[in-house]
């Protein structure tokens, strides 16, 4: 079966000519088990297949997909002539030294090898753990494995099979005041490996407990604070934050844009250093090959404060002759690949998490996360717990807050970095409609002055 | 399909299959130029079954079907509680055209000028500006069939226009869009006011102007509205949140929960929008339905499960992708207009913001109506005038509140989103934070 994938994909890039051609081919077997209230809803095992070609001619491009194998040639070709209709300027596609390899999944514990039985009696337990308390008003699991084959082939000689499974979980537990539902949960997730969903009982306990703190909670009114992030929100804060900026395709044809972001530019304190790779190995946003056959790198962005590098598909970097990083990706054979990131990590200080608490007279603790979001320069993201913090000591718990900035101030209103660097593998991230694409954040505790907060 | 068919015949009580097959256009400009034209195909099919009230749901579209079978056979074992019974055929009086096929017998070159011609008039306005615009085609054929004797073919089709720009003046970007959707070409007229719009709203935007203290009058543009109240609000009328007790609207019909001066529809009977329909994912002929008439709570929305277990009827409300289950979800919704002229709300003002796109709406309490994001695009208003945009500025508040003592709603109304049909709206219960 997969020769045949294989050789249908070379056919397909014999036929016509175009300036670059690709195919990808893709096979998905997931398992979803959600509850949702205080049952369990759904229950589901759901298999795909698919393909799309791509080509560039005249600097555009052309995309189509496909779910039968034996349509990749004629898909081919009609690629090629709706790339033809561009007239932009032509651009010659950064080259790498062509690969032809296989390469299985990372498995530590394989989820395919449990039985369905067994993960729901797992799950089931969990959610009897979260309502054996009478305060809780109902429960939010979702649990999830996917097994993804991709097989990647261009016309520069590339021909890559790689295989990933993913798991995720989610466990919430709703409580009510009496008007409003509160909620508090977490979110874990793992290259190939199931274990990280066993043993969860303290952790569902403390999400249930919180849960029930909240519906005493006080909100807070709006207000520019002192916050202090745990590593978990302060990963999403990094992607949200920066991230989002670092990819090329904001910059590549953006000429104001690549001056105000300027490799060299000044954009934190000396004790800012942010990277994203997708070669730091074993974690939800790790691989080998992007999704346009680039091997993954491990790319700094920010070194001591200053700009030194952004993440690139193979058009970007061609684009701003800047070397490729490997981070052009797509959600599944149904999409193009855009530049996306990876895993992206504010690295460690030397203050550590007491010091910068107890350094703090007035102020929030953040922690934890619900989601976030950026649009150009500003960005949003939301805590999943916030405490007070008075002269130096943290107090009591407020409902969550929405934290909201702009990445020319807020990265420059770090003042203290941690030692005690913990990366997130819960995380989903969104954009250009593909969503949720596996990446992991983490970051250190940080504390950032003049942070724009509000309740809700 | 008849392999599975006879599985299901064989094993359960009642069976449904739906399959789906669909194909997508995009002819997109990124950065002023023409970057990518795609066409996606896409198949596939979903089935569900029920035993013993347990119900089990399946999809795929490998067509691996000895697989499927296995799979589904071990699913089963695990079901999801339900007494629902599939629908018997209906006769329905349903007409809403919801299929033109018209626009794929378009050359992708009329689309590509079209777009040029859009951008190159807000270039001519803003040389250093960076336009993106897209125009959208699909189409869909779809088949429903179940035990009960159901079948139902249907055929969709929609196109969407995009447009947006981009200015950088020093460390601010602004971006604004405009967006229309239907089932049949959009008019050029239509793509006119939309570009001209645009225009205008980027006009005014250049101007960076403080943003005026919590506590000012606050205007929602109709995207405004939806974004900010509407969208957090709809979560409470989902049929699934309301038969599991975590809405607060949950055994509240008929009580006065708003402002007198609202009603609201969901009308998915209106010829050549997108979210139209006759019929909904399980069969089920389609009808208007009121969610919020004079004030009062009047209905949720609802799909077999979620009616069974809130013991009320389905409203005709289930919308599935092939890969998921079905679910309740509004179609076109419609809220009534007021007496006082747009021009006329913002004569009135002193100081104070009209809100209109949103950055992080929707991460936060939904279930609660609670709301808090960053006002990614808001006027400012002085002196019954829009002089300049307010940055760096949080709205948050709740929008049961907001919605408890509506200031004034205008008389005219407008389409976001293809699907809504909304006015402008000032309340006072909303905070302001810089």
């Amino acid at each position: 079966m997969e020769k045949n994938y294989k050789t249908i994909m070379q056919e397909s890039l014999n036929s016509k000519n175009a300036e670059y051609k690709e195919i990808r081919v893709e096979e998905t077997v997931s398992t979803r088990i959600n509850y949702n209230g205080k049952t369990r809803e759904n229950v589901s095992i759901n298999s795909h297949f698919g393909g799309s070609a791509r080509s560039m001619t005249n600097g555009g491009w052309g995309f189509t997909s496909f779910n039968e194998i034996d349509l990749a040639p004629a898909k081919m070709k009609e690629s090629i002539e709706l790339a033809g209709f561009s007239q932009n300027a032509p651009f010659e596609i950064q080259k790498n030294t062509p690969k032809n390899v296989i390469l299985t999944a990372e498995v530590k514990k394989d989820p395919r090898k449990i039985s369905l039985t067994e993960k729901i009696n797992l799950l089931d337990h969990y959610k009897e753990l979260v309502l054996s308390d009478k305060r809780i008003q109902g429960c939010e699991i979702v649990y999830g494995d996917t097994e993804r084959k991709v097989i990647f082939a261009d016309s520069d000689g590339n021909e890559i099979e790689q295989n990933f499974i993913h798991v995720i979980l989610r466990i919430a537990a709703n409580s009510s005041d009496g008007n409003e539902m509160l909620q508090s949960g977490f979110s874990i997730g793992s290259l190939g490996d199931y274990s990280i969903v066993e043993n969860l009982d303290n952790k569902v306990l403390e999400c249930t407990k919180k849960s029930i703190d909240l519906i005493k909670a006080p909100k807070i009114t709006g207000q520019e604070t002192t916050v202090v992030l745990d590593q978990i929100l302060a990963g999403v804060f990094v992607h949200e934050a920066f991230g989002h900026l670092s990819e090329a395709d904001n910059v590549y044809e953006n000429k104001r844009l690549q001056d105000i972001l300027k490799l060299g530019e000044k954009f934190g304190n000396q004790d800012l250093n942010i990277t994203d790779g997708a070669k730091i190995p074993n974690l939800r946003g790790s691989y080998e090959f992007d999704d346009e056959g680039t091997p993954s790198t491990s790319t700094p962005l920010i070194r001591e404060g200053v700009l030194v590098g952004r993440l690139h598909s193979k058009e970007t970097a061609s684009k701003l002759d800047e070397k490729p990083t490997g981070n052009a990706r797509a959600i599944s054979y149904a999409y193009p690949p855009i530049v996306r990131m990876t895993n992206t990590i504010i690295e460690n200080s030397t203050n550590t998490r007491e010091e910068i608490i107890k350094d703090t007279k007035d102020g929030l603790y953040v922690k934890n996360w619900y989601g976030g979001m950026t649009e150009h320069e500003m960005f949003t993201f939301s805590s999943a717990e916030t405490y007070k913090i008075e002269n130096g000591e943290i107090k009591e718990t407020l409902r969550p807050v929405k934290l909201s900035g702009n990445l020319f101030t807020t990265l420059k209103n770090i003042n203290g970095i941690a030692d005690d660097l913990e990366i997130n593998q819960g995380g989903g991230c969104g954009k250009g409609g593909q969503s949720p694409l596996p990446v992991s954040n983490g970051s250190p505790h940080i504390r950032i002055n003049n942070c724009l907060v509000s309740s809700g | 399909m008849e392999k599975i068919e006879k599985l299901l015949i064989k094993n359960f009580e009642q069976h449904e299959i739906y399959e789906e097959e669909n194909e997508y256009k995009s002819i997109t400009f990124e950065a002023n130029k023409l970057k990518e034209i795609s066409i996606k195909q896409s198949k596939g099919f979903a089935v569900r079954a029920i035993k013993n009230s347990g119900l089990t749901f399946s999809s795929s579209s490998n067509y691996d079907l000895e697989k499927f079978s296995s799979n589904f056979l071990e699913l089963s074992e695990f079901p999801t509680k339900t007494n629902i019974n599939f629908p018997k055929k209906y006769d329905s009086e349903n007409k809403a055209k919801i299929f033109s096929e018209d626009e794929f017998l378009i050359e992708n070159s009329f689309f590509i000028n079209k777009l040029d011609k859009n951008i190159k008039k807000i270039l001519k306005k803003f040389p250093d500006a960076l336009c993106d615009a897209e125009f959208d085609l699909g189409k869909g054929k779809s088949s429903l069939k179940n035990s009960n004797g159901l079948s139902i073919q249907s055929e969709e089709s929609g196109i969407s226009f995009f447009i947006s720009a981009q200015t950088i003046n020093g460390n601010d970007m602004l971006n604004i869009y405009n967006y229309a959707s239907s089932v049949k070409n959009i008019e050029d007229v239509v793509i006119d006011i939309l570009t001209s719009k645009l225009i205008e709203n980027l006009t005014i935007a250049q101007n960076i102007k403080e943003t005026p203290k919590n506590g000012c009058p606050v205007i929602f543009t109709p995207h405004g509205l939806y974004q900010t109240i509407l969208s957090p609000l709809l979560v409470s009328f989902n049929g699934d949140n309301l038969s599991k007790n975590l809405s607060k609207l949950s055994n509240k019909e008929n009580d006065d929960i708003f402002d007198k001066k609202i009603t609201i529809l969901d009308n998915p009977l209106i010829d050549f929008s997108t979210s139209s329909r006759n019929f909904d994912s399980e069969g089920i002929p389609t009808k208007i339905n009121t969610l919020i008439k004079n004030g009062k709570f009047i209905s949720g929305i609802f799909d077999l499960k979620t009616a069974d277990e809130y013991n009320c009827e389905s409203t005709g409300s289930a919308a599935r992708s092939v890969h998921s289950n079905t679910f309740p979800s509004i179609s076109n919704l419609i809220m009534n207009t007021g007496d006082k002229p747009f021009n006329k709300m913002i004569e009135q003002i002193d100081e104070g913001i009209l809100v209109d796109h949103l950055l992080g709406a929707g991460q936060g309490n939904e279930l609660s109506g609670d709301f808090s994001a960053n006002i990614s695009l808001g006027y400012k208003i002085e002196k019954g005038k829009l002089v300049g945009r307010v940055k760096n500025t949080m709205i948050s508040g709740n929008s049961f509140n907001a919605l408890k003592k509506i200031d004034e709603i205008s008389k005219e109304n407008e389409n976001v989103y293809g699907s809504l049909e909304l006015p402008f709206l000032q309340t006072s219960n909303v905070e302001i934070s810089s």
